[in-house]
């Protein structure tokens, strides 16, 4: 084993393992300190390691370890905050030599003010820390409650069990329908469609999204209608920033199409943005 | 920023119970062992005990399945997340998931007490590889069977020199000399039962 020959990694997996004999682990040791490649090597034989000790059956804690454990953190971070004082630099008094003392008296008082001004910056520096977690946990539960609420939404547009009621003026037979929300800059769009007839064998229903600026219409997802003709597309993958003139529905194969089919079964013309 | 902020340490309890509520919101949170770690160079001890009750029960294992007693086990455990208590900064991470750290130190210190010994290693100087990140209970189940399964499939003679050399902590000769095989046959075992378990978590 010299510095220019790496470690066989069986050697390091042994040393990963403290499985060296003492005179080998020192060998091995001193070459580590100057081989970047054997420390890698090294450092994914422990990860193997680890591997081998998730193998292991958990057991459950011994009653009170929990509370042994975080009462001996308490009594640690009681201790070492009675201890900060301990850094005040004690000023004793010397009657005899006053002139003499003057200047290492001085120079104690400035040391203490020092130290206060350390301290302080210190204690502001943790209370700004502590407010910078505040603020961020603040945010993260504004995001999980808006996460909450966008799956309650999504969950609702696609669940098989929801009821999906068409409210009409009259006893009219309920005709197919969409409904189609759309955000151009994100490239969101959800699309509630019922009352949609059976497919023929091996085809699917295709969204289109017409482009504003004249461009060929884009393919915005396949779907296929439930036994009682309803249906939804989610979010599907289409580009960001295309303002939409229409939407309409074609039925194609299902494997889909890259242009629509005659006829379009179902179409509507897109509001400007926000109306 | 508030003008007048909640306990912070109140604020985050909250997070996290909340976050437990929702299954994106559980990555969000649960994932970052990271973001503890650095209240717990804060000095948060909420953040701490969010860590102990993630880990301590592999931890604890870990001790107890090398120790084989219940009091040497606890101590072994108690000492290493105190570690992580006064020192967070040992584990940075560069060096692997915090899981698989606390795992191979654990181990570490459980060999050295089971065979007597001094630290054979700094926690400092324990460097690893490690991608998975086994933060959430769900991914941490199951790399649990995963890895059980693994070894189940390795060969007796290879289960052999993993649980001596592992869990036991005998010495390459050592373990030839209690099987009767050449110290090269030894080697070679160990290594290719290592390098089987890792190809079991490669994709």
């Amino acid at each position: 084993m010299t510095d220019n020959a790496h470690i066989p990694a069986e050697t390091l997996a042994l040393h990963a393992l403290a499985a060296l004999d003492s005179a080998e682990s020192a060998a091995v040791r001193a070459h580590l300190a100057q081989c970047e490649a054997c420390r890698a090597e090294l450092a994914r034989a422990r990860g193997d390691l680890a591997l081998v000790a998730m193998s292991v059956d958990q057991r459950p804690l011994p009653e009170g370890a929990r509370e042994r454990f975080l009462g001996r953190i308490t009594e640690q971070a009681g201790s070492a905050s009675q201890s900060a004082p301990a850094v005040v630099i004690p000023i004793t008094a010397k009657p005899h030599a006053k002139r003499a003392a003057a200047w290492p008296a001085l120079s104690g008082w400035l040391a203490a003010a020092a130290l206060l001004l350390v301290s302080a910056g210190l204690g502001l520096k943790i209370r700004t820390l502590s407010r910078q977690l505040d603020a961020t946990a603040q945010q993260l539960d504004a995001q999980i409650d808006h996460n909450r609420h966008a799956h309650q939404v999504l969950d609702l547009l696609t669940a098989p069990t929801a009821q999906h009621v068409m409210l009409t003026a009259g006893k009219t037979p309920p005709a197919p329908s969409a409904r189609a929300v759309y955000l151009a800059a994100r490239g969101a769009l959800v699309l509630e469609a019922s009352n949609l007839k059976p497919l023929p064998p091996a085809k699917a229903y295709e969204l289109w999204v017409i482009p504003a600026s004249g461009a060929a219409p884009i393919p915005a997802g396949l779907f296929w209608p439930d036994a009682t003709g309803n249906a939804s597309v989610v979010m599907p993958k289409i580009p960001w920033g295309v303002a939409a003139k229409a939407f309409g529905v074609t039925i194609e194969n299902d494997a889909g199409s890259a242009t629509p089919t005659a006829p379009i079964v179902l179409a509507g013309a897109a509001p400007a943005p926000g109306d | 920023m508030t003008e007048n902020p909640p306990n912070p340490n109140a604020t985050t309890e909250r997070s996290l119970h909340r976050s437990s509520e929702s299954g994106d919101a559980i990555r969000i949170t649960e994932a970052d062992d990271q973001w503890l770690l650095e209240g717990v160079q804060l000095k948060d001890q909420k953040a701490m005990a969010t860590l102990f009750d993630r880990y301590s029960g592999m931890v604890y294992s870990v001790a107890l399945r090398v120790l084989k007693d219940q009091g040497h086990a606890e101590d072994i455990m108690q000492e290493v997340f105190f570690q992580v208590w006064q020192n967070p900064q040992a584990f940075v991470p560069r060096r692997g998931s915090l899981a698989a750290w606390l795992l191979v130190v654990t181990r570490n210190r459980a060999v050295d007490a089971l065979r007597r010994r001094r630290p054979s290693d700094s926690v400092d100087d324990v460097v690893l590889a490690a991608a998975e990140n086994i933060a959430v209970e769900s991914e941490r189940r199951a790399l649990m069977e995963k890895a059980r399964l693994a070894l189940a499939k390795l060969s007796p003679e290879q289960q052999q020199s993993i649980e001596l050399a592992f869990f036991e902590g005998m010495s390459h000769s050592e373990i030839a000399e209690r099987t009767g095989d050449p110290l090269g046959t030894v080697k070679t075992r160990i290594r290719s039962a290592l390098l089987s378990v890792r190809r079991a978590f490669q994709p």
